[in-house]
């Protein structure tokens, strides 16, 4: 269309040379939109490169102290046998505030027996942050509602592997009757075919969770007398 | 596109309305090309150099055939499943062996494809991933202080839920990051949405964002030492 425009307008300059007793050189036309159309191919190059990936390094233009020769997390190092430049902490050491002498905190015990309470008061706030963290690291396996039909136990039952145990119902009379501090322990460290989870989740968010776990146990095995004095009137 | 080249070239030839005379042209032509092409190599230049052509789609191959897609996507785990020092830490952290073998002591233990995994739990040697995304040196970045302050994991890194294999969907550039850290409105979703990958506001989405902003405070700095320290 534009390039149409483009030999219109030319139509009137060649007029006007003309007038002028001047014409342009037959060749100039051809060039001209010969070199129009060959502009367009290194564009075309670059959008399609801007829109296809590829495992080509990022090409770096002005490569001035990108690359610094520092560890970063999680980078490689030749000079260590696993080659992780993070080193884990020397053995027998313990860093400043990983002191870990609360037994009840850490271990879920109480004088060496497994707690039936919690090392800080359960609210709403700890609720909430259960349930987080319950839906993020243990409803994969047993589901939102605890019930033992996560999206990677319908997988794995789907599969049929033959290694896989069916999780735990957390709202089973076996879950119930557990201790507070053996919960815990069963997040912290797992049990039988179950993981642990203590190296993923901070001692705190497992608190959190047991209390959620406790929560969702109520809301299955949950009496009338459990609504509350307002609401009796809606079960009606 | 065209039409600018067109009036460009018409303009530097001389103006449309008078005829121009046999003089004028012989000399303002050549000046015409030469600032035609000025302008094309500019241009060339500006679009072949730009992040979104040099950095964005960059894919390594992974040691592993790993798949966001199949975890992340149908499986629907939490990003912080795996990544899960994004609250706490300027890193995210690529998850240590023992968490694919959470699963995978149980699930697809034979698989092939897990070789790689089952090799690395057993010799404690780490898994060598293919770092995607890489600030240069000299960029001081925080996962912490966005993840916690409303701003989503797809804002910066894509529907990575849909990724096979994980590539870089954003310019990481320095523009890139002035963009959003001056007018962050419209990034901004509820703390409980963080990593949800389809999640679109309820209304508005600068309007929604101008909301969360209030409520948190959140004034995003644009100073050089913020990201340069
Ligand atoms: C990888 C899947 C998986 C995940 C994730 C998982 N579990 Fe389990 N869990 C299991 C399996 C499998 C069992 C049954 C173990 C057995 O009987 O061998 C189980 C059992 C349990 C039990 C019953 C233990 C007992 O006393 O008998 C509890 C409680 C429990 N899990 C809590 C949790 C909590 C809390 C989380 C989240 C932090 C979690 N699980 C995450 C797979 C999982
Ligand atoms: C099952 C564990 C797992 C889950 C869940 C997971 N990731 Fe990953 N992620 C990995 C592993 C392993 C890698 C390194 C290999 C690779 O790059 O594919 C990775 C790499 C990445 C990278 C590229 C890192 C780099 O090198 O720059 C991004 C970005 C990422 N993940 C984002 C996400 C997001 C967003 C989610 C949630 C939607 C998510 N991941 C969920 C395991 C996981
Ligand atoms: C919460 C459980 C879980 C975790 C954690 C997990 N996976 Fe998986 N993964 C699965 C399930 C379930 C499948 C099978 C899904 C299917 O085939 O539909 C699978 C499949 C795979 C496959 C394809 C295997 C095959 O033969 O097709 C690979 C490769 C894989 N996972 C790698 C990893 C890596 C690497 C990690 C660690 C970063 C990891 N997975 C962490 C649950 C998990
Ligand atoms: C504000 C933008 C932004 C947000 C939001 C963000 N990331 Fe990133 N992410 C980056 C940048 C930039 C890098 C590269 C960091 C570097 O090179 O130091 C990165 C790197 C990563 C890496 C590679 C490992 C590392 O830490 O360097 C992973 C994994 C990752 N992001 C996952 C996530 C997940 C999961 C979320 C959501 C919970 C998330 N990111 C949210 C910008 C972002
Ligand atoms: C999608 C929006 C978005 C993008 C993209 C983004 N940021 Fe931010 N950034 C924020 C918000 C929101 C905050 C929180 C500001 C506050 O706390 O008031 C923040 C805070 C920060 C902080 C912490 C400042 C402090 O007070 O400690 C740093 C550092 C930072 N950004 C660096 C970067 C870098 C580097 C990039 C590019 C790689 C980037 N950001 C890209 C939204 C963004
Ligand atoms: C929000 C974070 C952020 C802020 C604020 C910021 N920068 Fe940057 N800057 C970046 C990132 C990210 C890059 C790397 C861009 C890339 O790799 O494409 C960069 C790159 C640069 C470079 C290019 C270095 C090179 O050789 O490639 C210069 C110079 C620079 N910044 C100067 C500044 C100055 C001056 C300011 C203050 C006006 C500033 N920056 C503020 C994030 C920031």
């Amino acid at each position: 269309m534009s390039i149409f425009r483009e030999l219109q307008d030319h139509q009137t300059v060649r007029q006007y040379t003309r007038a002028a007793g001047e014409r342009l050189p037959r060749w100039v036309l051809p060039v001209i939109v010969t070199l129009v159309v060959v502009s367009w191919i290194p564009l075309v190059f670059i959008a399609k490169s801007r829109v296809t990936k590829s495992d080509v390094p990022r090409i770096q233009l002005i490569p001035d102290m990108d690359q610094q020769p520092k560890y970063l997390a999680q980078t490689a190092s030749p000079l260590f046998a696993d080659h992780r430049a993070m080193r884990p902490p020397v053995e027998g050491t313990v860093a400043r505030g990983e002191l870990d002498d609360d037994d009840l905190l850490l271990r879920g015990k109480v004088d060496g027996n497994w707690s039936t309470t919690f090392p800080f008061p359960v609210t709403m706030e700890v609720m909430h942050r259960g349930r987080e963290r319950f839906n993020i690291f243990c409803a994969p396996c047993h589901g939102l509602a605890g019930m033992g039909d996560g999206m990677v136990a319908k997988r794995a039952d789907a599969l049929q592997e033959g290694k896989w145990v069916p999780p735990t119902s957390l709202t089973s009379d076996v879950v119930r009757e557990r201790t507070d501090g053996e919960l815990f322990n069963t997040i912290s460290n797992g049990i039988r075919t179950m993981p642990a989870y203590g190296p993923q989740i901070p001692v705190g968010d497992r608190w959190a969770i047991v209390a959620y776990m406790r929560a969702l146990q109520r809301s299955q095995n949950a009496s009338p007398n459990d609504v509350p004095a307002d609401h009796q009137s809606d079960l009606r | 596109m065209d039409l600018t080249v067109v009036f460009i070239f018409r303009y530097a030839c001389g103006s449309p309305g008078e005829p121009p005379t046999a003089n004028r042209r012989r000399n303002s032509e050549p000046a015409g090309v030469a600032i035609l092409g000025g302008i094309y190599v500019l241009v060339l230049v500006v679009y072949a150099a730009s992040p979104g052509t040099t950095d964005v789609g960059y894919q390594p191959n992974q040691p592993v055939p790993y798949s966001h897609a199949l975890h992340a996507g149908k499986l629907g785990l939490d990003c912080r499943y795996c990544h899960s020092t994004v609250e706490y830490a300027a890193q995210a952290a690529i998850p240590p062996t023992q968490t694919c073998m959470n699963c995978h002591k149980s699930v697809r233990s034979e698989s092939p494809k897990l070789l790689a995994v089952r090799e690395s739990y057993a010799t404690g040697k780490p898994v060598e991933w293919v770092r995607v995304h890489d600030l240069p040196g000299f960029v001081y970045f925080n996962h912490s202080a966005h993840v916690r302050r409303g701003v989503g994991c797809v804002s910066c890194h894509g529907r990575v839920d849909r990724m096979d294999v994980v590539y870089q969907a954003k310019p990481l550039s320095m523009g890139w990051c002035l963009d959003c850290h001056r007018n962050p409105e419209a990034s901004l979703r509820p703390q409980d949405k963080i990593t949800s990958m389809d999640w679109t506001p309820p209304e508005d989405p600068v309007a929604f964002g101008k909301r969360i902003r209030a409520e948190q405070g959140l004034n995003p700095s644009s100073d050089c030492w913020t990201c340069h320290r």
